[in-house]
């Protein structure tokens, strides 16, 4: 070993150690020495109140460094761009030292070993209790092939939503239960103009991203997209004949879903605030923080429900996002202080509530702030029912794409909007799934 | 001196050439590079980009909805230049004759040429969306009409021809109608009136000045908007995606659009460039037939 080589080894050595003992300290809540002062970049999405979140993430900045004496450059990434940036930084674009991330398996594919997100395996054991601490759902979603990548530090779990006041004055009680139910609420709220034209919709099945609102009737009927090992396709099933059928029997034969629910102008989450449709089947978590902080003059008349429940389960969708570290940064110490400084409770709990989002750790769900109103108790009961939308293949994100040529929308346009045969269309899907499956694996 | 004059004009068009080459030609040329490679996402770690050929090109030349998006390209394109070009010489006219209240009337044509094709998709994406159309509620209102008209979602067809794809064609149309306008303005403003005085003289009317003064003056200026509006239509983008995204069921669906959803949705930027490689030879070849002809013009004058 040369001179040159043992001074190199010998400060890595020392920064290491320096920052094992900053890292514990933090940990510890004991501010630490002020030596490691460095700037590290950090990209964030943007959540709820845009200026209320940024001025959060500023106030655990500024926290931040007087504690550990590290200066966090922070970035808020708009949703409307955060793919495409993510798409780059993960081909080796600008990329900052860590982050709020999200879509792991397609990245880290992207990515391989040179950009994109970054295993933590070395520093997991500076969450001693991780497994204790979160949901096992959430920590599905910071795995995969093997390693470890991050903390997760928001959920978005999705129950049902529907309007309580048009409920009632249909006669009706509660929530709907089973998929039965659903059909019946959404015909007693249906609304026509005198000239018979549809003024407002029984029901729509989820967020405006439109394949994700297929998704949980697939698993309450019973249907898993692909085998453990991300290498089969298994949609040509049952499960996907009931789950097709069902919704398209609720657009053509009930009459209780818009036939446009599939095209880009329609928006489900618009139309429900604005009284055009009654209910969602799987409404995005960000929904109803939404509603009730922009829309106080529906309070009251809407309600969240578990999900209804089909042949097989009562399923509700789950994501979630990380709080990880980039391939090719020069601060994964000073990232992992940061990330680990941010999944304490009483921060993750802070998070959670300037974001609107579910947290996917314990304490922070048990929290008051989390029980104070029915339907924040409703989300909590849902958790119970999540079901990670992750799944064990980097071309799943391609394959649930909302766009035509999607394999996901293309069957669900076939056999809902077009009513093709369903056999062919579900055995058409079925061999491109496969297709663009083994295009990950294939040698 | 002459040396002088040179570099200095070198220096002025330098930026120009800079910007266009940097923004312009480079990732043009890298992205027809790729379109030969194998370049997807989801293989790029493990297997390169190796050569592949034309194999790309096959791809999306055997997949039916690329060859829809060609049609849907041209077709579109086709109604966008002749309903352009026709409102266009119309609009001149009104903003060249003399009236009062013609300054209101000159903004309100310009007023689209201010809006950004995305801001202008949003807009009229919410003005003919179905079910929360004021111009449904308008035409309803009036008794015109008993039901919605689904201007962005009815797939019922007419041969290539369907409500959606009019609809976002009349929206290409008025985004881009004050360009035109314009610049047939200024063509109709150079056309010496003595012209028309002589036409006056003849005993012609309004429509002898327009067929025999008008249209023959103006026709270099025709092919010149008649090339632009091919090219950038054909190589069109925001509107198309932003108001239905190629829908429904493929009937707005364009090239470009197709070439987005090729890279940013499925990761396969070798197909993605394989359909912009597409958009490129055609607008190629539109380009080098209508230099040919003016070629051939300016030899014959």
């Amino acid at each position: 070993m040369t001179q040159t080589t043992n001074r190199r080894f010998g400060r890595r050595v020392l920064m290491r150690s320096s920052a094992a003992i900053a890292l514990s300290l933090t940990v510890l809540g004991v501010p630490a020495p002020q030596a490691m002062a460095q700037e590290i970049d950090f990209w964030a999405q943007d959540y709820g109140d845009l200026i209320a979140w940024q001025r959060t993430m500023k106030t655990f900045a500024d926290e931040f460094k007087a504690e550990s004496g590290i200066k966090v450059n922070y970035e808020q990434i708009s949703w409307s761009v955060a793919f495409n940036r993510w798409l780059t930084a993960a081909q080796g674009g600008a990329a900052p030292d860590c982050a709020d991330m999200f879509w792991l398996h397609s990245f880290s594919a992207i990515g391989g070993d040179q950009y994109g997100p970054m295993p933590l395996n070395e520093y997991r054991d500076t969450w001693p209790t991780l497994e204790a601490d979160f949901y096992e759902g959430s920590l599905q979603d910071v795995n995969w092939s093997g390693d470890f990548y991050g903390i997760p530090w928001r959920g978005d779990v999705r129950p049902l939503i529907y309007r309580k006041d048009i409920a009632e004055e249909a006669g009706l009680e509660g929530a709907p239960q089973t998929w039965d139910d659903l059909v019946t609420f959404a015909k007693a709220m249906q609304g026509y103009d005198a000239n018979g034209n549809v003024t407002r919709w029984g029901m729509a099945l989820g967020p405006d991203t439109v394949t994700q609102g297929y998704v949980p009737f697939f698993w309450q009927a019973g249907g898993d997209f692909m085998t453990e090992d991300g290498r089969t396709a298994t949609i040509d099933t049952e499960a996907t004949r009931v789950a097709l059928s069902y919704i398209r029997d609720l657009v053509w034969e009930h009459e209780v879903l818009n036939p446009d629910f599939m095209e880009r102008s329609y928006s489900a989450e618009g139309d429900f605030p604005a009284g055009t449709v009654a209910m969602i089947a799987s409404a995005a978590g960000p929904m109803a923080p939404s509603l009730s902080v922009d829309y106080p003059e529906l309070d009251g008349k809407w309600a969240l429900a578990i999900p209804a429940a089909g042949p097989e389960g009562r399923d509700a969708y789950a994501g979630s996002g990380y709080l990880g570290v980039l391939r090719g940064s020069d601060n994964v110490e000073e990232c992992v202080q940061w990330i680990s400084f941010l999944s304490r409770p009483e921060n993750m709990q802070r998070l959670s509530e300037a974001s609107g989002n579910v947290s996917p750790m314990r304490e922070v769900m048990a929290s008051e702030f989390w029980g104070d109103t029915d339907w924040k108790q409703v989300i909590q009961e849902t958790m119970e029912y999540a079901h990670t939308s992750q799944h064990p293949t980097p071309v799943w994100n391609g394959l649930l794409s909302p766009e035509p040529g999607a394999v996901i929308y293309d069957m669900m346009y076939r056999a809902i909007v077009q009513q093709e045969d369903m056999d062919v269309v579900i055995a058409d899907a079925q061999a491109r799934m496969q297709s663009e499956m083994d295009r990950a694996f294939s040698e | 001196m002459e040396r002088k004059k040179r570099v200095f004009c070198l220096l002025m068009v330098l930026p120009a050439i800079l910007l266009t080459l940097i923004l312009g030609l480079i990732p043009m040329f890298t992205s027809l590079g790729w379109s030969f490679l194998e370049y997807d996402l989801l293989r790029i770690q493990e297997h390169g980009t190796p050569f592949v050929g034309l194999e790309n090109y096959r791809t999306i030349l055997s997949d039916d909805r690329f060859l829809r998006s060609i049609a849907n390209t041209f077709l579109m394109t086709g109604l966008v230049v002749a309903i352009a070009l026709v409102l266009g010489l119309v609009l001149a006219h009104v903003m060249r004759a003399e009236y009062r209240g013609r300054v209101i009337v000159r903004v309100l044509i310009c007023t689209p040429w201010f809006v950004p094709p995305v801001v202008a998709a949003a807009i009229w994406a919410w003005l003919l969306n179905a079910d929360r159309s004021p111009i449904n509620s308008a035409l309803m209102d009036a008794g015109l009409i008993e039901s919605n008209i689904r201007f962005l979602t009815d797939s019922s067809t007419w041969g290539p021809f369907s409500i959606p794809l009019l609809s976002v064609t009349a929206v290409r149309i008025w985004n881009g109608l004050p360009f035109v306008v314009i610049f047939l303005l200024a063509g109709m403003q150079s056309i010496p009136r003595d012209l028309y005085e002589a036409v006056d003289v003849d005993g012609g009317n309004l429509w002898s000045k327009f067929r025999h003064v008008t249209l023959p003056l103006l026709k270099p200026i025709l092919g010149v908007l008649a090339m632009l509006l091919l090219i950038t239509g054909i190589g069109h983008f925001e509107i198309n995606y932003i108001m239905t995204g190629g829908g429904p069921n493929g009937l707005t669906d364009v090239m470009s659009v197709y070439s987005y959803l090729q890279a940013f949705s499925f990761f396969r930027f070798d197909l993605a460039s394989a359909a912009g490689g597409m958009v490129l030879l055609i607008t190629g070849v539109i380009s080098v037939i209508y230099i040919r002809s003016q070629l051939r013009n300016e030899d014959k004058s």
